[in-house]
């Protein structure tokens, strides 16, 4: 029996926007520019009004890019390579009731339980992690995170070469693969950890949503997983809407102490400082458009949930922790990009690679994406008018939920019909 | 902390001791058998060393990206070099192929 020792935390991704006022322009600046902010100052008003929709816009495209290359990377696999489809009889510890029963009700029962214990554990490590958070154990923290990115990078990815090679019936030896596994590890964690190009750190994260909705995916029983997804989205939109809710806690938290809000297990897209900052004349671009405008900035912050998958691989958590922001403006600057947290990129994954791997046809597998994106989009509109930290899991998992049983049970035979009856609509 | 902020003059030594650092420490890394991050070196570090105006750590980020990229060529030809032998010579190997074998297809010798 195969049992994960890893605790993982799933990411509930919760999507934040908060607009700043016009930042007064420090003294230090050299006389050229305040003639400048004066003339920027009516044109502001201007910009601040337009800038929700602008904003909006562009970013909406920043996601759609890595969750749907996150998404296409599962559903290739889960085509091709059997393994993450074979049921073997193993299960995670954390879903102990087999599925393998006599009635349906049995079950239906097991499954539910399956989910109430699943989301207990993601509740207790949230509620764990979020305390953690409060007492400033920042290095407990990052220590755990680099555990379970490790982890990640280094077994998981293995596993899933070994199964890509049997697949394809490759020959491979082990000092090459031992090579391979080595570099694409550590460059991963320089990468995720410490400092480095952006869209490698983008595309590792990406990778390792893939590989780790692949092992939920493999290790999930069937109902289970529906019923799993379903009540994490309750489980997120709880946590982050509720006053006394662990992620909104540790937003408002991390938000008091003027940090960036768990910026490790967060997706973020282009405009980032800090880390992994690939060419800091081209970043200066767009903010130096945009010098004088109210600074919004897009927090995707994320609950972290903890569930199975530890892994979420905190991208910046040492270099956010251990830099304490002054000023708001520092904020404004760093996260001016979106960012949504890995465990929204593993749940959609999820979704997607099981309607996959069971619908077995396509037309649910296209239906469960749309719907996702079209969950994403809502999500964000609703960011933009609420202005504040919002789940990113509900809307886009309801839709995806929905689709896929009307899909499965409705649309296929129809559509299976027609084409038996050499029927065109 | 927020570069913007800071002076022209300042930002830019910053930027350059960021750089010059950061190239450093990842190019000695690439000795422990990593020639993908000799890679990552060379391609991101590629724009500041040959396309951007001149400046003064330049020249040693020039020297750095150079070697890095001679140390990732080295690394391909070797592998290059082990993946072929091993390849062409697994079957006859016996034994010796199979013990180094992480997979081996089914249906071919």
């Amino acid at each position: 029996m195969y049992y994960f020792y890893v605790i993982s935390n799933a990411r509930k991704c919760s999507i934040t926007l908060q607009r700043r006022t016009v930042a007064p322009e420090p003294a230090a600046e050299p006389p050229s520019l305040d003639r400048s902010a004066v003339e920027r100052e009516p044109v502001d008003l201007e910009e601040e009004e337009e800038l929700p929709l602008k904003y909006g816009a562009k970013h909406v495209i920043m996601l759609f890019v890595p969750v749907t290359l996150c998404m296409v990377v599962v559903v290739a696999t889960i085509k091709s390579v059997s393994f993450y489809t074979e049921k073997n009889g193993q299960q995670l510890i954390y879903t102990p009731f087999t599925e393998d029963t006599d009635t349906v009700g049995e079950r239906l029962l097991n499954s539910v339980l399956n989910t109430i214990i699943m989301i207990s554990v993601i509740v207790v490590m949230t509620i764990f992690l979020v305390v953690l958070y409060k007492y400033r154990c920042y290095k407990f923290i990052h220590g755990w995170l680099i555990l379970s990115s490790l982890m990640m990078l280094f077994w998981f990815s293995f596993m899933y070469l070994g199964e890509v090679f049997k697949t394809y019936n490759l020959a491979m030896d082990y000092p090459t693969v031992a090579m391979i596994i080595w570099n694409f590890g550590v460059v991963g964690m320089i990468c995720i950890h410490w400092k480095g190009p952006l869209q490698l750190q983008q595309a590792y994260l990406i990778a390792i949503s893939a590989l780790m909705a692949l092992v939920f995916i493999k290790y999930l029983p069937e109902w289970s997983a529906w019923v799993i997804l379903g009540a994490i989205s309750v489980y997120d939109l709880v946590a982050v809407l509720c006053p006394k809710g662990p992620l909104r806690m540790l937003v408002e938290t991390a938000q008091e102490r003027n940090e960036p809000i768990f910026p490790a297990l967060i997706y973020s897209s282009a405009m980032i400082w800090m880390v992994g900052m690939a060419n800091p004349a081209r970043h200066a671009e767009p903010t130096n458009q945009d010098t004088g405008s109210s600074d919004e900035e897009a927090h995707r912050s994320e609950g972290s949930a903890l569930a199975r998958d530890w892994v979420e691989p905190e991208t910046q958590v040492s270099s956010g922790m251990n830099r304490s922001y002054s000023t708001e403006d520092d904020l404004d600057e760093e996260d001016r990009g979106v960012k949504l947290g890995l465990g929204d990129f593993i749940f959609y994954s999820v979704l997607v690679g099981k309607a996959a791997a069971t619908g077995g046809d396509w037309n649910t597998t296209l239906a469960c994406f749309v719907a996702i994106l079209i969950g994403l989009c809502l999500t964000l509109l609703l960011l933009a008018i609420f202005k504040k930290a919002l789940p990113a899991l509900p809307i886009s998992i309801t839709f995806g939920l929905v689709f896929y049983f009307s899909t499965d049970n409705l649309v296929r035979p129809f559509m299976d019909n027609l084409a038996a009856h050499q029927f065109y609509i | 902390m927020n570069l913007e902020r800071l002076p022209n003059e300042e930002k830019l030594t910053l930027c350059r001791k960021y750089y010059f650092g950061n190239v450093y420490n990842v190019c000695v890394w690439g000795f422990a058998f990593l020639p993908f991050l000799w890679l990552v070196n060379v391609v991101w570090f590629f724009k500041e060393a040959f396309v951007k105006p001149t400046y003064t750590e330049q020249l040693q980020i020039k020297t750095y990206v150079k070697c890095s990229g001679l140390g990732f060529l080295l690394w391909v030809a070797v592998l290059t070099t082990w993946i072929t032998i091993f390849q062409h010579f697994r079957a006859e190997w016996g034994e010796v192929g199979d013990y180094l074998s992480f997979t081996i297809p089914l249906g071919i010798p």
